[in-house]
């Protein structure tokens, strides 16, 4: 096994590892809001488990994923060692510092607010500086992306980036310019008030600067889900990528739409206008434009792949296509479940409706849909097709790897479906119980039993996914060969320099965010609003 | 970035393209969402347009649809004691020794040089948060709250001096953090630790313990006398004490059934030394 190997096998053990424990948490959280475990624990331990649960799968099990699968994208998409891999493993070895620090911060009772924060409620200094330092390792690893990159480019003058790794820096710039809300937030206003430097906070700036990182995090978490859909999906399927171009539009388009936009998370804050509100939910409706360009590609690269099959006919290439493989089946089920959580993530994003559905189960239903459904399932796909070159051993039977995802797809479904109806019915989130003595509460309680339903099967999966791993580190087969990525039906020769580098995207991206957050931000400058009270947790 | 040329693939037309196309739409929104949409609005609400791109905008409080209400009530607090950043710095320079010395004085004679008081009708002061106790000071000293001994004993002291003695029986031995492990009936540690939602009533323990959440001055209960938890509670219940806001104790005392009352009162007393 290369060191490279091995060190994007440790950023995705890492990952998972503690993936696998936060769904245990996540299920007992279930538990205990559902009428059987009513009464079960303390609101106290309800809030530490959320915050366990949403630390982890928000920023563990994404960011060392990601960082994970970077690694090797740069490594088999551009064909050359990687630059920098001390600093890569230094990085690794801070992260897993930043991670231990805020889970044992967490363990203690003294950092329960939530991973999204809350100001003026404050933890222990030490939550925050370890997740500091996870951000600050995956700022190495956009780092290395970016070098990557450009020495290719260097070494290939003239010749169109690879897909795989367009994306992936392309991702990795997301991340840069996504992550400088949190950090600024936690470094000029949440840790000094940690440590006591300061007795106040100015929450709506606070607020402001959590949601310039709030949205394009998710698009973080989600491209790995479309550099599988682009690069790999349609050899998994036997046929081609539809256009390549539209692959980088897709990934342009994430990078210029999902930063601008955050202020749709504050619509029922007071802090700002209504018109710098309607400019970013405008934005806003630009996100879907690659996910538009997505459902147009991807399925006519599947087409191309059915009908080399054999498919015949107007849909007779769908049922053509090769379901029993991983990749191909997540790919499938992820749609559905994109299809459901964009549908209802129109709805969020609208000021009118969002009104109705605010601080309702429905929002969480929509973030575990797209997140834990569209994105992490795909998660899975890439694992079952990256395992085999990273250990040089093939999956002995493709069955068990089907039922984690056939699991995980049900499972999500049974969850989050009562999930958004209950949040229409009013049912709230973010609370540590529910009182079903009360008639109107009663009448809830058969649809969260469904939705533990569901619970319990993701935790199944999720168990059952990291022993499909693990029994593949023993497996006696060889790995295939081969390249993994996808050709286009018509390999770009030349590209313009647009579509082959992020120069005019950051400029593009400065700008828009300087439209659209530039008052917003400089309004708590110009006119300093009341502070609140720091509400320290000890 | 430098980009290497490619003479077959003109890039121009994109570099003007793309930055026309974002910076339109944005330029769009904003001449919708800022001036259009809050001008019409704004002339069926019988507001200004000036004052509705204001609003629109964040500069004016307000929405741009609707006539800002303004309240003409006027304000009469049940406290005067504000959580200003001010009276946060106060506290933070308050001086233990200067309050040790200010305790041994006058405090002594009823809450006891360590903060346990000769009394069972005196509160324990021991351990208890610096915060809570600063606001019943200043609370005595405006008449927020009357006792017979405590509102002469308070005007007596200014601002300083009840900082420092806050901060010096603060300093005294922690208190025990979770009675509830000492016994006590299952429906009562039930009301500590969940509440009652079906009355409204919310968890004691969100707020009494330490480093609960809640307002900054909740008072820290576990080892409290039994006999001054029940004369408050009593109090709140029946209006007599009024110097919570928002009348959040009075809301809460005055679900309770005496019964309640005396098991949440010995709750808090067990573990007292």
């Amino acid at each position: 096994m290369r060191s490279v190997d091995r060190l994007c096998l440790a950023h995705l053990w890492l990952a998972f590892g503690a993936f696998a424990g936060a769904a245990v948490l996540g299920v007992w959280q279930m538990w205990v809001r559902s009428p059987l475990g009513a009464h079960t624990g303390t609101p106290g331990d309800y809030y530490m488990s959320v915050t366990a649960h949403g630390v982890t799968m928000a920023y563990v099990l994404s960011t060392f994923f990601i960082m994970g699968f970077g690694y090797f994208v740069a490594v088999t998409a551009l064909n050359r060692p990687l630059p920098g891999q001390g600093w890569a493993w230094t990085a690794f070895v801070a992260g897993i510092i930043g991670v231990v620090m805020a889970l044992v911060s967490i363990a203690l009772g003294k950092a329960s607010v939530l991973y999204t924060f809350y100001p003026p409620l404050t933890a222990t200094a030490w939550f925050y500086i370890g997740l500091i330092l996870v951000v600050a390792a995956s700022w190495v690893w956009c780092v290395l992306m970016f070098v990557s990159m450009t020495a290719w480019k260097r070494e290939n003058p003239g010749v169109p980036v690879p897909l795989a790794m367009f994306a992936t820096v392309a991702n990795a710039l997301l991340w840069l310019w996504t992550t400088a809300g949190l950090t600024v937030e936690l470094l000029y206003q949440v840790v000094p008030a940690a440590m006591g430097f300061v007795q106040t906070v100015d929450v709506g700036l606070s607020r402001t600067l959590f949601s310039w990182t709030l949205h394009a995090i998710v698009y973080f978490w989600l491209i790995p889900a479309y550099i599988a859909f682009y690069t790999m999906l349609p050899r998994a399927a036997g046929g081609r990528l539809y256009s390549d171009t539209m692959g980088r539009l897709t990934f342009i388009f994430f990078l210029i739409y999902s930063l601008p936009v955050g202020l749709h998370h504050l619509l029922m804050d007071p802090e700002h206008g209504n018109g710098t509100k309607f400019i970013q939910v405008l934005l806003t409706a630009f996100v879907a434009a690659p996910t538009v360009l997505t459902i147009f590609t991807i399925p006519a690269s599947l087409e191309i792949a059915g009908r080399l099959r054999g498919g015949r006919g107007v849909f007779g290439w769908i049922a053509a296509l090769p379901w029993d493989r991983p990749m191909v089946l997540a790919s499938g089920l992820s749609f559905v479940m994109l299809a459901f959580g964009g549908l209802g993530g129109l709805i969020n994003m609208a000021y009118g409706m969002n009104a109705m559905v605010h601080n309702t189960s429905w929002v969480t239903a929509h973030f575990h849909l797209i997140y834990g459904g569209t994105a992490v399932i795909m998660y899975f796909a890439i694992a079952y097709e990256i395992w085999p070159r990273l250990t040089g051993r093939q999956h002995e039977s493709f069955s068990p790897l089907r039922w984690q995802l056939w699991l995980w797809f049900v499972g999500m479904m049974v969850m989050t479906l009562p999930w958004h109806w209950l949040g229409l019915q009013g049912q709230w989130r973010r609370v540590a119980n529910f009182n079903y003595d009360s008639p109107i509460i009663a009448g809830w309680g058969p649809l969260v039993i469904v939705s533990l339903g569901g619970g319990l099967l993701l935790l199944a999966s999720a168990l059952l996914f990291v022993r499909n791993l693990a029994v593949l580190h023993r497996s006696v087969l060889p790995a295939p060969s081969g390249s993994l990525y996808a050709l286009a039906v018509v390999p770009p020769r030349h590209v313009p320099a647009a579509l082959n580098g992020f120069g005019l995207w950051n400029v593009l991206v400065l700008t828009s965010m300087l439209l659209a957050y530039g008052y917003p931000i400089a309004q708590f400058v110009i006119a300093p609003s009341p502070t609140a009270i720091v509400h320290r947790i000890e | 970035m430098t980009e290497l040329p490619q003479p077959d693939v003109p890039d121009r037309p994109w570099r003007i393209w793309a930055s026309v196309a974002v910076v339109a739409i944005i330029l769009s929104g904003a001449l919708l969402g800022v001036i259009i949409i809050p001008v019409v609005q704004g002339r069926s609400a019988g507001i200004d347009a000036f004052t509705a791109i204001c609003r629109a905008l964040g500069i004016l409080p307000g929405s741009p649809a609707i006539p800002q209400i303004v309240s003409r009530n006027p304000p009469t607090p049940v406290s005067q004691v504000v959580w200003t950043p001010a009276v946060l710095q106060v506290l933070a320079d308050a001086k233990v020794d200067r309050g040790r010395a200010k305790v041994q004085e006058v405090c002594v004679a009823c809450h006891g040089e360590q903060g346990v008081s000769i009394s069972t009708d005196y509160p324990n002061l021991a351990g208890q948060s610096g915060t809570a106790i600063y606001k019943q000071l200043n609370d005595y000293r405006t008449g927020s709250r009357t006792n017979q001994f405590m509102t002469s004993v308070a005007q007596a002291l200014d601002e300083t001096t009840i900082a420092d003695v806050a901060a010096y029986y603060a300093g005294q031995p922690m208190r025990n953090p979770n009675p509830a492990t000492l016994g006590a009936p299952d429906a009562i540690v039930q009301l500590v630790e969940l509440g009652d939602p079906s009355r409204n009533i919310p968890p004691c323990a969100a707020c009494h313990r330490h480093g609960a959440g809640g307002p900054i001055d909740a008072p820290v209960l576990s080892e409290q006398r039994q006999e001054y938890l029940t004369a408050q509670l009593k109090m709140f219940a029946s209006g007599q004490r009024r110097n919570d806001v928002y009348g959040r104790m009075r809301t809460i005392a005055a679900k309770l059934t005496d019964s309640e009352i005396d098991g949440l009162a010995a709750y808090y007393r067990a573990g007292l030394r």
